[in-house]
């Protein structure tokens, strides 16, 4: 299904991409962990009064009392939510929509490897490189919190909390990824699959506004990934991550179906 | 037997660009030419022979394979030097000719040491940096080195400096001796000609025509006969213009090179079938 020669090329060049991401993933989480103060809670609770609307709109209004609390408001509200979509914007064009656009696609199809391989190949190597940002963040997040707050016990939520969350991080990827595959021109494959994770984002912060901006959120898929209420074990909250690991599925399926029907001028 | 088996292709890119009913067969072991000049439509229809693209009607076939629907079995057999070289660019060339050998499965490098030699290429730099004949040798290396018995060159000699263009040729004709088939396009006249059994000539996306290359030649060879003063200088003449001598006459030929052939399906000018 898979040709590794190419899977092992293409984690290599994912390398440097990912180096840097996961600098900037350690800075954010081990920081904001740290800031984790119960203590503090009433200075937070008025900084957050001050600027209630801009904080709503990032997720940050959250209960911000338990650990688990202050982590999904000041880092799954933003921090881990864009850096590893602009990951997977990134690579998904690099991955197909780039080599098409290039030619360099020619020296992978004058070779007898399927299309199917092709587009499985590269897939996989996008979303090894999701689920990797997420598996590392899930282990800093779990050794900091066990050095900083040894009498805290988080470690199955949390683990929850991010496998939702890598079930939202692989579905934005499936769209990157499928624009990679439509577009034979890197400028639409990049706006296409920026735009829409960008735009859902600013609809999901609209609807975090509240009041007659809630309902916006229906039109967004971030809705589906709810750190608050997987906290708080709701029951439509705790199983929606699945719909958007169904979506992925689809939408994957849909790309490889059109990277092996697609004209390549290359 | 036919190997490649081109009929009534079209693919239509609007604008009237794109190739038009085109219809062609390159027998086995034969080393067939590709002529026109640039956006005539030489690299859609090589594109059409590797899968890349789709007709919108006819079809080509490779070894009774379908080109786009059966690719990945015409690829066991097919070697490919692109129109234009663009590989990954942060691999250097020793690099990328190790990643095709390992995503190709080619078990044995020997191929690609003697490649290598014949072309005087130690592709130790980033491919970024080299130079177009670089990028080129390595190309062909390339497209050569798992021993292809159908070969598929987009404008193979562009970048290459005369000696090298000179190896090429005798790299080609050494394939042919082995019964391997070749399909060269070109913009090049002296490339074909030396070269190639038959050639087609494509203009606007259409064919000009097909011929073997001595009757494309032979079509345009033009008979002179030179009286001279004596035998004495229709002699010297003769030998010095390889004429055919009688008495005091002299029969030269003047055969138009390719070029010339070329211009003349090209450049409007009448043809003087």
């Amino acid at each position: 299904m898979i040709n590794k020669t190419l899977y092992f090329r293409e984690i290599k060049s994912s390398l440097k991409l990912i180096v840097i991401f996961i600098a900037i993933l350690t800075l954010y989480v081990t920081m904001i962990t740290g800031m984790y103060n119960p203590e503090m809670e009433e200075v937070l609770k008025e900084f957050t009064e001050l600027f209630s609307e801009m904080m709503a709109a990032f997720g940050m209004n959250g209960n911000t009392a338990t650990l688990l609390g202050f982590m999904s408001s000041y880092l799954y509200g933003m921090i881990l939510l864009i850096f590893p979509m602009v990951y997977a914007i990134i690579r998904a064009n690099g991955l197909i929509a780039k080599y098409v656009d290039r030619g360099s696609m020619s020296a992978l199809m004058a070779a007898p490897v399927k299309r199917k391989t092709i587009a499985f190949t590269q897939m996989s190597v996008l979303y090894s490189g999701v689920f990797f940002l997420i598996l590392y963040v899930t282990v800093l997040q779990l050794i900091c919190c066990k050095i900083m707050y040894p009498q805290e016990n988080i470690a199955s939520d949390l683990i929850y909390l991010n496998l939702s969350l890598l079930f939202l991080q692989l579905f934005m990827a499936s769209i990157c990824f499928l624009s990679s595959c439509i577009f034979n021109d890197t400028k639409y494959s990049l706006g296409v699959g920026a735009g829409v994770n960008v735009l859902m984002y600013v609809l999901q912060m609209m609807a975090n506004m509240g009041g007659n901006l809630e309902k916006i959120k229906y039109t967004t898929y971030f809705t589906l990934f709810s750190p608050e209420k997987i906290i708080a074990g709701d029951s439509f909250a705790v199983y929606a991550p699945f719909i958007l690991l169904a979506g992925c599925i689809i939408l994957s399926a849909a790309s490889v179906i059109i990277f092996t029907k697609k004209d390549m001028n290359i | 037997m036919n190997i490649i088996e081109i009929e009534n292709l079209t693919h239509d890119y609007g604008n009237n660009k794109g190739i038009f009913d085109i219809s062609m067969s390159v027998k086995e072991s034969e080393i067939f030419g590709f002529l026109g000049p640039n956006g005539a439509g030489k690299t859609t229809t090589i594109r059409h022979l590797m899968g890349f693209i789709k007709p919108n009607s006819g079809k080509c076939c490779i070894n009774g394979f379908d080109c786009f629907h059966e690719r990945c079995k015409i690829q066991e057999f097919v070697g490919y030097i692109p129109g234009e070289i663009n590989f990954f660019d942060d691999m250097t060339g020793i690099d990328y000719l190790n990643f095709m050998e390992k995503y190709r499965k080619i078990k044995n490098g020997s191929l690609k040491k003697s490649l290598l030699e014949m072309f005087d290429l130690d592709p130790k730099g980033k491919i970024k940096k080299m130079s177009i004949g670089m990028k080129q040798k390595v190309g062909i290396v390339s497209a050569f080195m798992h021993d292809p018995q159908v070969l598929i060159l987009d404008e193979p000699t562009s970048g290459l400096d005369p000696i090298m263009q000179k190896r090429f040729i005798e790299l080609i004709q050494r394939e042919k001796s082995k019964g391997k088939t070749i399909f060269i396009s070109s913009h090049i006249f002296e490339e074909v000609e030396k070269t190639c059994d038959r050639i087609s000539i494509i203009k606007d996306g259409k064919l000009a025509a097909t011929d073997s290359t001595e009757e494309l030649r032979n079509r345009h060879v033009k008979k002179y006969t030179v009286t001279l003063e004596n035998e004495k200088t229709a002699e010297d003449f003769a030998r010095d213009f390889s004429g055919i001598q009688k008495g005091n006459t002299v029969e030269v030929t003047a055969r138009q090179s390719l070029e010339e052939i070329f211009l003349q399906y090209y450049g409007g000018g009448k043809n003087d079938k």
